[in-house]
């Protein structure tokens, strides 16, 4: 890889951002025609009642509860992988970390959209925020339902920080390349921003302290959010491996979007030069640990039901292994482990279609994760007689796939408002002190080739 | 706001800031009366250097903790306002209490950081013209606040010896 | 002291005619949801009478059990809820206030004996069946979860007469609507605080076992039965 001048750099990386190409208006129009879709489906059943969707006694969480964990899951990819590259020092985080903490900003607030869609009565879902009410009540801390509103907006406030610190420098860089309403709106985002060594000195440390303090945060997250179904005395539920095992399985799943979202990006901006194989190289070692580490805590967890053969887990254990959902079972353990395993594991695969390839696997297979957690155990517990089935309308998948396009609407938006690529930290990256540049181009020369 | 007077110096690479900083030092110029702007941290060289190191660590460590009370407040007062029986557990439960006494101290934390951030950089600034568009294409401004006329020629020596490639000038002569 | 109520089901007498089911649904305001609705699994019986049948023809034995809220002190119910919505009251019953449920039916799942039900839709009562609501049990809209109650505003007026007439209430006084219609008999409702009561007696009995108790939800109803086949252990 010839060496780039920074201007070519800055060129590179803020050339995304011009142009509408009209393949880019056209996947923009169709994603915008679901979630158009998906909002006009929520709004018949808030007119209609949830009786419009597939739910039932004994099924009272579905497909929207499935599609709340799996994108409070996702959204641990960027924060988290950002916070922990970072911390670590890690020389090859810089293009990524940008990518990645949208992602979360945007999962998480698609995710966060699901405590109000699946409600029965989605117009009084603010009683969930602790305010002085004319009724003298408040919320009930007691509840699950109540940590997961604090744990939530805590992070979404922390992940959005997180992202909108680092912008400071390249807003300022586009303020001053731009003319007109652009010069001025993106002068106001830049907050007046200069480059003082004091500015850089305070950002830098602000950026460390989150970075800390992001991580525990969004441990907690996913803990509560399991423990939605951990608190409850339903079988295969009632279980204390929820919290770590909820927590591995976000950051599984984060990181194949994030491998996914990056092999997008390179392709769609042509940003090769930039996302290099190395960046696979390295996320793919990452997802691999990760996809043991879960095909660990199912082991865990499964042998620990089998071998305590207590009735009421084992109809539950049984309909998963053998039963009426075991092709999805096994359909999920194909995608998780079966097929991402070889694929990461060896080095001739670990290419970035390779890693691709298995991250698209492994965002199906955690989705099915989350699904087949919920329903068999509502549809088996412990009273035989009130056993029941679920089946999805089309107002849930609908709205379902409205937050898939959702979320691919969102990135293309923002790839056009933003550069994708953090392009200050970059540039820092190949300034280090001589020492350091030098085993920075080596890096880069072997991630090259 | 009017422009500050200033006579600055656009260096091509952090090297040649590091000397044009030197000199300035050299030639006895006050820490506080020189501005440096970069579009990159660089850290490491001498131009770069701070003062002082910051506290924010620690009071985000207090914002934590200031956010911790508020959430165990929170958490006790709502729930003894109104007490209401539920599954045979006490009014203010010490697990759940925990939860949100966490959360709120890590919101704490965060906001404080963030608050601190833009208090201790004094943004958002809008208003400042001290401001070079050429930073953004990579030089590093080293310059002098309100240069006294007999000085102004020699820092401007010193700074193109240092590598310079522009030396500028702006501000109202007092 | 306060009356802490509860009830005992005699499984030897339970014949499964189901009049405490329709009896409940009209004394409650439930409405019926259709066939469609409810071979979706979204009929709203508040009590239910679960059939089990033993043995292969001629030799086959049928069993009923009359199952609703069983009012459990350790509710799992009540702490899920995020709007105090379902709550324990003083006097032992598990309480649902409509007007506090935003339908998160977290209480339905954490429910082991699944007697919570959700308004999928708004209820329908078609003519003339309207003018057979209750004035005395408000009409639940669609989005709010329901369950038996123990025909609490029977509890309430039994309690204001007894107040108005300055006396004490009498045991057997207040019936729910399912133990009032019981061909058999088979459902007792009283005072376990007033170990008098016919309630108290019963519950004692060596018969008596508790619906799912090593869930451990100490529930306040009783169930008798001659032989333990159902109960205690999920077949």
């Amino acid at each position: 890889m010839a060496a780039k001048t920074p201007e070519q750099i800055t060129d590179d990386l803020l050339r995304p951002m011009s142009g509408l190409s009209a393949p880019y208006v056209l996947s923009a129009a169709f994603l915008a025609g679901v979630v158009v879709a998906a909002g006009c489906a929520f709004f018949y059943q808030v007119y209609a009642g949830l009786g419009v969707s597939g739910l039932r006694t004994p099924v009272f969480w579905g497909f929207y509860i499935t599609d709340f964990v799996f994108w409070i899951g996702l959204s641990h990819a960027g924060t988290l992988i950002s916070a922990i590259l970072r911390l670590a020092n890690a020389t090859w985080r810089r293009p990524v970390t940008r990518c990645a903490e949208v992602i979360t900003v945007f999962a998480l607030s698609i995710g966060a959209t699901f405590p109000i869609i699946h409600l029965g009565r989605p117009w009084l879902a603010f009683w969930l925020f602790p305010y002085p009410s004319e009724r003298g009540i408040w919320p009930n801390i007691r509840s699950p339902l109540l940590w997961d509103f604090f744990a939530i907006n805590t992070y979404l406030i922390s992940s959005v920080t997180f992202l909108l610190l680092p912008m400071l420098p390249d807003f300022a860089l586009i303020r001053d390349r731009a003319t007109g309403w652009k010069k001025k709106i993106y002068g106001a985002l830049a907050l007046g921003w200069t480059g003082t060594p004091k500015q850089w000195h305070r950002l830098e440390t602000a950026m460390h302290v989150m970075a800390i303090a992001v991580i525990p945060v969004a441990v907690s997250v996913h803990s509560i959010v399991s423990w939605d179904f951990a608190m409850a005395p339903v079988p295969m539920w009632h279980s204390t491996i929820f919290a770590p095992y909820f927590v591995a399985g976000a950051i599984f799943s984060g990181i194949a979007a994030l491998i996914l979202a990056m092999a997008l990006l390179r392709k769609f901006l042509h940003l090769e030069e930039y996302l290099l194989p190395v960046h696979f190289e390295n996320l793919g070692k990452l997802l691999l640990v990760m996809s043991l580490l879960w095909f660990y805590f199912v082991f865990a967890e499964r042998l620990t039901s089998w071998y305590g053969n207590e009735s009421s887990e084992m109809a539950v254990f049984w309909t998963t292994q053998h039963g009426s959902y075991s092709p999805l079972f096994w359909l999920m353990v194909f995608c998780n482990f079966l097929i991402p395993f070889p694929i990461l594991a060896i080095k001739k695969f670990r290419t970035i279609t390779g890693t691709a390839i298995a991250s698209f696997t492994v965002v199906v297979g955690m989705w099915l994760e989350r699904f087949l957690i919920i329903v068999p155990s509502l549809s088996h517990k412990y009273l035989t007689y009130s056993w029941g089935t679920y089946r999805p309308t089309w107002v849930e998948i609908t709205i379902t796939a409205g937050t898939f396009c959702a979320m691919a609407l969102l990135y293309m938006i923002f790839s056009k408002i933003v550069p994708i690529i953090s392009i200050w930290e970059l540039k820092a990256g190949l300034h280090l002190k001589p020492q350091a540049v030098r085993l920075v181009v080596r890096e880069n020369e072997a991630g090259a080739d | 706001m009017p422009i500050p007077p200033v006579i600055y110096g656009l260096f091509p690479d952090p090297e040649s800031a590091e000397r044009g900083m030197n000199a300035l030092n050299r030639a006895g110029v006050s820490p506080n009366r020189i501005v440096v702007m970069s579009s990159e941290p660089f850290d490491g060289y001498s131009f770069s250097k701070m003062d002082h190191a910051t506290p924010m660590p620690w009071l985000a460590a207090c914002g934590g903790a200031v956010g911790g009370t508020l959430g165990f407040l929170l958490a006790r007062l709502t729930q003894e306002a109104y007490p209401i029986v539920t599954g045979g557990m006490p009014i203010l439960a010490a697990w759940p209490s925990g939860i949100v006494t966490y959360e709120l101290t890590m919101l704490g934390a965060v906001l404080t950081t963030i608050v601190t951030l833009l208090v201790t950089t004094k943004l958002p600034n809008w208003k400042s013209k001290l401001y070079d568009p050429e930073v953004s294409d990579g030089k590093i401004l080293i310059g002098v606040l309100e240069p006294s006329d007999a000085s102004r020629a020699e820092i401007e020596n010193r700074l193109r010896g240092a590598g310079a490639v522009k030396v500028k000038a702006t501000g109202v002569r007092p | 002291m306060a009356h802490q109520w509860g009830m005992v089901i005699d499984l030897d007498r339970c014949n499964g005619c189901e009049a405490c089911v329709a009896a409940c649904h009209a004394e409650n305001n439930i409405s019926t949801v259709g066939e469609e609705q409810a071979a979706l699994s979204r009929a709203k019986h508040w009590i239910r009478v679960e059939r089990y049948y033993e043995g292969e023809f001629p030799d086959v034995r049928v069993k009923f059990m009359p199952v609703f809220c069983q009012q459990c002190d350790a509710a799992p119910c009540e702490p899920v809820c995020p709007t105090f919505a379902s709550y324990h009251t003083s006097e032992g019953l598990n309480g649902q206030v409509y007007n506090r449920c935003i339908g998160t039916r977290y209480c339905a799942n954490a429910c082991p004996y699944v007697v919570r039900y959700f308004n999928f839709f708004n209820p329908v009562w078609e003519k003339p069946l309207h003018l057979q609501l209750n004035p005395d049990v408000s009409v639940r809209e669609v989005g709010v979860m329901e369950k038996c109650t123990f025909c609490v505003q029977r509890i309430k007026a039994g309690k204001i007469q007894a107040a108005a007439e300055k006396r004490e209430l009498k045991d057997g006084e207040i019936q729910p609507a399912c133990v009032q219609s019981c061909p058999t008999k088979a459902m007792v409702f009283g005072d376990l605080s007033d170990p008098e009561s016919e309630a108290s007696r019963l519950a004692a009995s060596s018969r008596g076992t508790k619906l799912l108790g090593e869930v451990g939800t100490r529930p306040r109803v009783t169930y008798l039965q001659r032989d333990s086949w159902h109960g205690s252990e999920n077949t």
